[in-house]
């Protein structure tokens, strides 16, 4: 096998031939302020127009050497379709959302023609510039909010999270259900744009929910959606998740990626012969706050754990350091 | 403990949110039961329990949220009725999810066992710019700040109102405590906050020492 990105990648999401090294992949953003300067291209712009969008995506490759490209860098392009207001943010601040449309929970009104709408289009052009430019040097990596996340964002989380406390499961499954076509739609559109992966954010979080909150309520549908999106899906669950992780690997992603608070020798061990495992290097103390010998470290250990895609556990801080990014890099290119 | 006082602090505990006033307002007509001991000995005693299940992973932030639902509609029956030492603030604090970051849950519940012990907090939301804290900061003029993040993305913000807090000569008048999931003891100490509460009991129990350090 040839040692493209595109091809360690593709192989790592299947667990197949392992190349000389390992690839680095990165599921969520690493945008920072020093790869905005460097490739002259800023938020919000990234976030509203595609050939931005897909300069910073590629600047990822370029400058930094990771072996994917990923042109999504917030969790909102699904929740203002839907009609959330979203601040797109700036240099300095990432997106955020301004006000949940669904408080109430009444029925979700989701537009006929949502693909259109300009945060979701924006993407899918961005995906299709990347796919005429990198060929399958890189893989194309895309990102879907899965129905949880977007529950979050149209009800509000304190809300959500309050109805779950209060055993009001019917209403929150009928919300999540809305959803669900939101997400498969948008997840199949990002493959026939492009992608050769797409990553499902759902925060279905050790901080916020237990296991059985994943096994009641969210569980059956992931079940649902993995067989009716068309190509290779990275479940990104963020936050302590050892409690669960047997019951993602039930629910039809290839690959899931993974926080450094979970030790990777053990999520190997558990999970690694189910899904294939994407991460797991430490954004807080690590990549923002340590040096570039500490992300060297921690992805050597995540390498000899055998974890299957080396990148951040999670989007960067904005003010990460490139050098630490950099030695991710540096690490996976040693080889196994 | 009374029979009162055990019922309130279960249904707490439980989150039987639609149990709480009714049992609140039948302890307060008991001559033998005063406002000071429901809300020490059932309310507060009730949240340290819950706080012990959620570190514990007995329990989750739904759970937590419904308990602090529950103690907050007690509260705000007795809230009134409270006079003399048991309504004297043991200190005033204000709270606020730093720039970027619309994530409130951590800093309600803090917010809640705060006032739960005896605070009088101001709760400036979310998305707070420093600007903003500065100029909060300045007016109010707290014993105590205490900034919320959720997100590594946002956590460098808390630096910066550290560093403006220093610019405008307020630092030596508040106390900064910080929390949230990204956050932890060395980060705190590496900006120069005062505290760090890896969840909402520690919290109380980081602003009661700065209180008695003052």
């Amino acid at each position: 096998m040839k040692s493209t990105g595109h091809n360690l990648i593709m192989s790592a999401l299947y667990n197949g031939r392992k190349g000389d090294r390992p690839p680095a992949g990165n599921p969520t953003s690493i945008v920072c302020q020093d790869l905005m300067d460097a490739c002259g291209v800023s938020f919000p712009q990234a976030h509203l127009n595609a050939d931005a969008m897909a300069d910073l995506a590629l600047a990822g490759h370029e400058i930094l050497g990771f072996d994917t490209v990923m042109p999504e860098y917030s969790v909102h392009q699904e929740s203002a379709a839907l009609g959330c207001d979203v601040n797109w943010g700036d240099r300095d601040t990432m997106p955020d959302g301004k006000s949940f449309p669904y408080s109430d929970f009444s029925d979700i009104e989701i537009p006929e023609n949502i693909l259109e709408k300009p945060s979701m289009r924006v993407v899918l052009d961005a995906l299709s510039i990347l796919r005429r430019s990198v060929g399958d040097k890189v893989a194309i990596m895309g990102k879907v909010m899965g129905p949880w996340t977007l529950s979050y964002h149209m009800a509000g989380t304190q809300n959500f999270l309050l109805q779950i406390g209060m055993g009001e499961n019917e209403k929150v499954i009928k919300m999540m259900r809305q959803l669900m076509p939101v997400t498969i739609a948008f997840a199949n559109a990002q493959f026939q744009a492009g992608a050769d992966v797409v990553c499902l954010a759902d925060h279905v979080t050790g901080d916020l929910a237990s296991p059985r909150h994943y096994q009641e309520l969210l569980l059956p549908l992931h079940k649902e959606i993995t067989p009716q999106i068309g190509g290779p899906l990275i479940l990104h669950v963020c936050g302590n998740c050892n409690d669960r992780l047997d019951l993602f690997a039930e629910a039809g992603f290839e690959a899931y990626h993974f926080e450094w608070q979970m030790d990777a020798k053990s999520v190997v061990k558990k999970v690694g012969h189910l899904m294939s495992l994407a991460g797991c290097i430490n954004n807080a103390q690590v990549l923002y706050q340590g040096t570039p010998d500490d992300a060297y470290t921690q992805a050597r250990y995540a390498i000899d754990a055998g974890v299957n895609i080396v990148g951040p556990e999670c989007a960067i801080p904005l003010t990460t350091p490139l050098e630490n990014l950099k030695a991710i890099v540096t690490a996976v290119c040693e080889g196994y | 403990m009374s029979n009162d006082l055990g019922q309130i602090k279960d249904v707490i505990i439980g989150g039987k949110h639609k149990e709480i006033e009714d049992l609140v307002k039948a302890a307060i007509k008991k001559e033998e039961v005063s406002l000071d001991s429901i809300i020490n000995d059932a309310m507060i005693a009730a949240m340290d329990i819950v706080g012990q299940k959620f570190a514990d992973s007995e329990i989750f932030v739904p759970e937590m949220l419904v308990s602090a639902m529950t103690m907050k509609k007690g509260l705000n029956i007795i809230k009134p009725l409270l006079q003399g030492d048991a309504s004297e603030s043991k200190g005033t604090i204000i709270i606020c999810t730093v720039k970027g970051d619309m994530h409130d849950i951590g800093k309600n519940l803090v917010t809640m066992m705060l006032e739960g012990a005896g605070f009088n907090v101001v709760d400036l939301g979310v998305d707070l710019s420093v600007e903003k804290v500065i100029e909060q900061v300045e007016q109010v003029r707290p014993e105590i700040l205490g900034l919320s993040a959720l997100l590594t993305t946002t956590m460098p913000e808390m630096k910066k109102v550290i560093e403006a807090l220093e610019e405008k000569g307020l630092r030596n008048n508040v106390k900064v405590i910080i929390g949230g999931a990204p956050v932890d003891a060395a980060f705190a100490q590496k900006i120069g906050a005062d505290g760090y509460g890896d969840d909402a009991t520690e919290a109380v129990r980081q602003a009661r020492r700065l209180i008695a350090e003052n």
